[in-house]
């Protein structure tokens, strides 16, 4: 299982079976490029690979003008 | 992925680049950017003062610094708007950076200025983002001018300035089209305004104000709900993805090829601008549309006085 935390709707997601950042996005239904990603700190590109257990913060950066 | 200047592990992929960067590279890049829309654009020079527009958000706050680590006498502007549960934590951001960065900073208060943005709300029936966003530009130009500033930088990004073209396309808007880009020379009462993210994306800079540390406002606002512009961003996110750096050429066959027609129509039947008869800032309506703005909020709170 992965924890998401959820930027800026302040939301904690567990997803399960997600095994890279790319498939994370997926799943929220977000474009590479509409959202970082990062775990401990460090952002991370849609090709790296997740453990489970692991915690991300997605941050999506459209704002609204 | 590997970083495309140094090979090591890269942290931030840039599909419409065909590159991908590490934390040390990735602002370099940024800085490049920057420095290239500010020379190919002539925004200013060295020997110039900027007015930083900053709403606490990534973009403002992002251009802010960047401009400062490249050397330019910056000083930066943060409207107030009054907003209760917002205005404060947005401003909070703001002159929390600009100390932690020692950078200077001015405020105005919308309180001060007789026009909160809740009495707007209240007491003007037209969209309060649009008028808001009116009085902001009132107020950034009124300050730029008065302050003897050279130009006003905003930290709108690609993103803004594609959504916002194509939102004036679909209307064909011949005004708006006519003077939108990335630089707005000064005239007739009107500062130099500069947009010098207008090559970066909204991803970019978010990538740049995570590696920086930047500590950003991004509460949405309680009045605003950018459903259109929001709708327009995420369709041309789609447009991106399938066909990465499309948002650029739009943006950039625009500024070469449309623009030069719309300004060339608009000089032709485009309405001459005045001082208003109030406050002196340029109008084509004889009164400027925040003075109009403040009349009809005295005489709705008079009203409501007497009733």
């Amino acid at each position: 299982m992965i924890t998401i935390h959820l930027e800026p709707d302040n939301e904690v997601i567990e997803l399960h079976g997600t095994k890279t950042v790319l498939a994370v996005l997926n799943r929220l239904k977000l474009r590479s490029t509409m959202a970082i990603v990062a775990r401990d700190g460090q952002l991370l590109t849609p090709d790296r690979r997740l453990n489970p257990g692991e915690t991300l913060m997605v941050r999506k950066v459209t704002s609204a003008g | 992925m590997k970083c495309s200047r140094c090979k090591q592990l890269a942290c931030v992929s840039l599909p419409s680049h065909h590159s991908g960067f590490c934390a040390e590279c990735y602002p370099i890049f940024f800085t490049r950017q920057v420095e290239t829309a500010i020379r190919r654009e002539k925004m200013f020079t060295h020997d110039e003062r900027i007015l930083v527009a900053l709403s606490g958000g990534k973009d403002s706050l992002s251009l802010m610094l960047e401009l400062a680590f490249q050397g330019y006498d910056v000083t930066g502007l943060h409207i107030d708007l009054g907003i209760p549960g917002s205005s404060e934590k947005a401003r909070a951001k703001v002159e929390n950076f600009c100390t932690a960065h020692g950078l200077s900073l001015q405020v105005l208060e919308m309180e001060k200025e007789g026009l909160p943005i809740p009495d707007i709300k209240e007491h003007v029936k037209r969209p309060v983002c649009s008028v808001c966003g009116r009085i902001k530009r009132h107020h950034f130009n009124r300050i730029a001018l008065e302050g003897g500033y050279d130009a006003l930088a905003t930290g709108h990004n690609l993103d803004d300035e594609v959504a916002r073209l194509f939102a004036n396309t679909l209307r064909w808007d011949t005004a708006y089209l006519s003077d939108q880009g990335p630089v707005l020379p000064a005239r007739q009462g009107f500062t130099r305004k500069v947009k010098p993210l207008f090559r970066l994306s909204e991803f970019e800079t978010a990538n740049y104000a995570f590696l920086k540390d930047i500590e950003i406002h991004s509460d949405p606002c309680p009045y605003a709900s950018g459903a259109s512009f929001t709708s327009h961003k995420e369709l041309w996110g789609e447009l991106e993805h399938r066909s990465p750096g499309q948002k650029f050429q739009f943006y950039q066959g625009f500024l070469k090829n449309g623009k030069p027609a719309f300004a060339a129509r608009e000089q032709e039947i485009g309405e001459p601008l005045a001082p208003c008869i109030e406050c002196g800032s340029p109008t084509s309506a004889g009164t400027c549309s925040v003075c109009r703005i403040k009349a009809a909020v005295r005489e709705s709170k008079a009203k409501a006085a007497e009733a």
